[in-house]
């Protein structure tokens, strides 16, 4: 089922939490809304769901205007943080809940009800747990009940509020291929709510990335992470970019300066720490600063380098495969060439983004 | 010769000897406090009750006087504790679970019954439903009587029974949080569904916790009810009334046969409240030992 958020908006007294936001889901889709916190992501979709009312706009499921329907007639199953599971009842009664309190004409009798929990416990691989209780269960477990017990009345749309974000790393790293699995499996339309980057561009076929109430950019993982559209985008999708902007705008002014190219001494330019190439000779057809080596963690698979610019004092932060830092054997201390690969610019009141190929002009 | 022996923790766990002796005589005399001011007067109730003997001790009870306050306490109480229970629910619902105007107000209200002195609330019904109070006029044409009725007593025992049921389940709900009731809903339940199978479940030792407290008070009720009551014997006495008026005319033996109830009654609360902490607390317990192994 195909899910419409058209014209939203929503303010909590004098804050917007979301400015006119609209966006299609395709029926089967896997959606990530994906921002900082403030950026509105959950507001939206408890709006999806019924449980926080628009100032302005609709929500149309399959078409269907549905606005005014109430989130227990909206054949959505929710996913809390906090999994919210009913602690008094067991796993399997747990389960069971959306389809005990379904009206008499709907209700399906107790053993298809028993059926259906078995094959869902099955599905989320707690078969063993079904007489335990929820407070006897990790975190991981309980997401997956949660999980199952809002699958369980056939939703035709799947929302989920930050459903690993209590987790610990390596149980949020298994959830979210899991649930990549299952949703392959069932297809049900499906939004993530996740301020976690990675997340979403991992699991999601669609990623639309919120800020401060507004849709900055939607797209698929790889065009969002290859074209951001603007330096929110770009600085949100990469770990540690905010100085190399400022870095790069310096160093594209210092070579642009003598270039004819104009309006680029007003733009910020953005270079991702694997981008920067680094050497300890400077090449004879290319330009570049010189660097000195703060620190080296080399822990991982690749090696990460902070480096002071000589002059500015600016640190910078850089990414080298192990190959490379062997050959370059840097230790701290160490002086070393550092240029760009490439450098995105954004203009800075359009938020235009041109790609420059600096590698061989410089 | 050592000089100061810093004080840690770890001295209040090996103490030494003057710290002994201190904590030998703190707890002494808070023994002795409770043993002249609380376990004495309630064991003399007793044994002045028995003084003439077990026979008398029964037919002061068995007089039709007390019998019947015996009963008025228990009719009040059956009517006041209910009627606590559901506002006392109602209003914790509203003030965990919605927000609104007033809300705060609403929590200064409910702790009202608690900082007035009962005699003052009695004294209110009087000057709302009294002859001559702003009511009385209409009640009397209507021919109601609610002073020196059993109306009255049981408003005033409401009254000051109010908060009991709310107190102990705001913050208990508060803590508790929404999430689930908001899951069922998702999930297809009407608001009937959500309270029977997902809040009343979650907050029934609270509720119960708050239900005995608030019926322990209605039983014993005195300050409010002896204001709108009017000592009407065989009507309007209530088991507390009639325990004051049989001490006013001098028969010792009745008095404190009928206090004895009252003690009783008093002590048959706390042990079901003790049973209930043991119970809860247990298997808050266990479910704790559960979750970690």
């Amino acid at each position: 089922m195909s899910i419409q958020i058209e014209h939203i908006s929503k303010r909590y007294g004098s804050f917007t939490a979301l400015a006119d936001v609209s966006l299609t889901i395709g029926s089967g889709e896997l959606v990530a809304l994906l921002g900082p916190s403030g950026s509105g992501k959950t507001t939206l979709l408890r709006i999806i769901a019924g449980l926080e009312s628009s100032d302005e706009g609709s929500i149309l499921l399959h078409g269907e205007e549905s606005t005014r329907h109430s989130a227990s007639r909206r054949g959505i199953g929710f996913v809390f943080q906090h999994y919210a599971l009913f602690r008094h009842m067991t796993i399997i009664e747990n389960v069971a809940f959306g389809l005990r309190v379904q009206s008499r004409l709907l209700r399906p009798s107790r053993s298809i009800i028993r059926e259906r929990v078995r094959e869902l416990l099955h599905l989320v691989q707690l078969d063993s747990f079904a007489e335990m209780y929820p407070e006897q269960l990790s975190g991981g477990q309980r997401q997956r009940v949660a999980l199952a017990r809002a699958l369980a009345v056939k939703p035709k749309v799947l929302l989920l509020d930050e459903p690993f974000s209590a987790l610990d790393a390596k149980v949020r790293k298994e959830l979210r291929d899991w649930l990549r699995r299952i949703h392959d499996d069932l297809h049900v339309t499906t939004v993530l709510v996740t301020h976690d980057q990675e997340e979403a561009l991992e699991v999601a076929d669609r990623v639309a990335i919120l800020n401060l109430g507004k849709l900055e950019q939607t797209g698929t993982p790889e065009s969002i992470y290859n074209n951001p559209a603007s330096p929110f985008v770009y600085n949100f999708l990469g770990n540690v970019n905010l100085f190399h902007g400022r870095l790069l705008a310096e160093l594209s002014f210092e070579e642009r300066a003598g270039s004819t190219e104009r309006s680029i001494d007003s733009a910020i330019g953005f270079v991702r720490p694997h981008e920067l190439e680094l050497s300890r000779n400077l090449p004879a057809d290319r330009r570049a600063v010189v660097a000195s080596v703060l620190r080296v963690h080399a822990a991982g698979p690749q090696i990460r380098l902070e480096l002071s610019i000589a002059g500015s004092g600016r640190s910078v932060a850089a990414e080298l495969s192990r190959k490379q830092f062997e050959q370059l054997a840097l230790v701290p201390g160490d002086k070393v060439f550092v240029w760009p690969q490439y450098i995105r610019l954004f203009d800075d009141d359009r938020a235009m983004s041109l790609l420059l190929d600096q590698g061989a002009g410089i | 010769m050592t000089g100061h022996r810093p004080v840690s923790s770890s001295s209040l766990l090996h103490p030494s000897r003057a710290q002994q002796v201190g904590r030998v005589t703190l707890i002494l005399l808070s023994l002795l406090f409770l043993l002249g001011f609380l376990i004495l007067p309630v064991a003399v109730v007793f044994t002045q009750a028995l003084s003439q003997g077990w026979k008398l001790y029964r037919d002061s009870i068995c007089q039709a006087y007390v019998l019947f306050a015996l009963r008025l306490t228990g009719l009040v109480a059956s009517i006041a504790v209910p009627l606590n229970l559901v506002f006392g629910l109602a209003a914790s619902w509203a003030i965990t679970r919605f927000e609104f105007h007033g809300k705060s107000l609403l929590i200064t209200f409910i702790d009202i019954p608690l900082s007035v002195s009962p005699v003052v609330a009695g004294m209110m019904y009087v000057e709302v439903f009294g002859l001559h109070g702003w009511l009385g006029p209409w009640l009397s044409e209507h021919n109601l009587h609610v002073i020196f009725a059993v109306p009255g007593i049981v408003l005033a025992t409401v009254f000051v029974t109010f908060p009991f049921v709310a107190r102990e389940l705001i913050p208990f709900m508060q803590a508790q949080g929404s999430d689930e009731e908001v899951a069922a809903v998702v999930l297809g339940a009407n608001g009937w569904n959500v309270f029977w199978r997902v809040t009343l479940p979650n907050i029934k030792w609270a509720l119960l916790y708050g239900t005995i407290l608030a019926a322990s008070r209605s039983i014993g009720e005195f300050g409010a009810v002896s204001v709108v009551s009017g000592h009407i014997r065989g009507k309007t006495t209530t088991l507390p009334l009639q325990v004051e008026m049989l001490y006013n005319e001098y028969n010792f033996t009745a008095a404190f046969a009928a206090a004895s109830l009252l003690t009783l009654a008093a002590v048959v609360t706390l042990g079901i409240k003790k049973a209930l902490e043991v119970t809860t607390g247990l298997r808050r317990g266990n479910e704790k030992e559960e979750a970690k192994s």
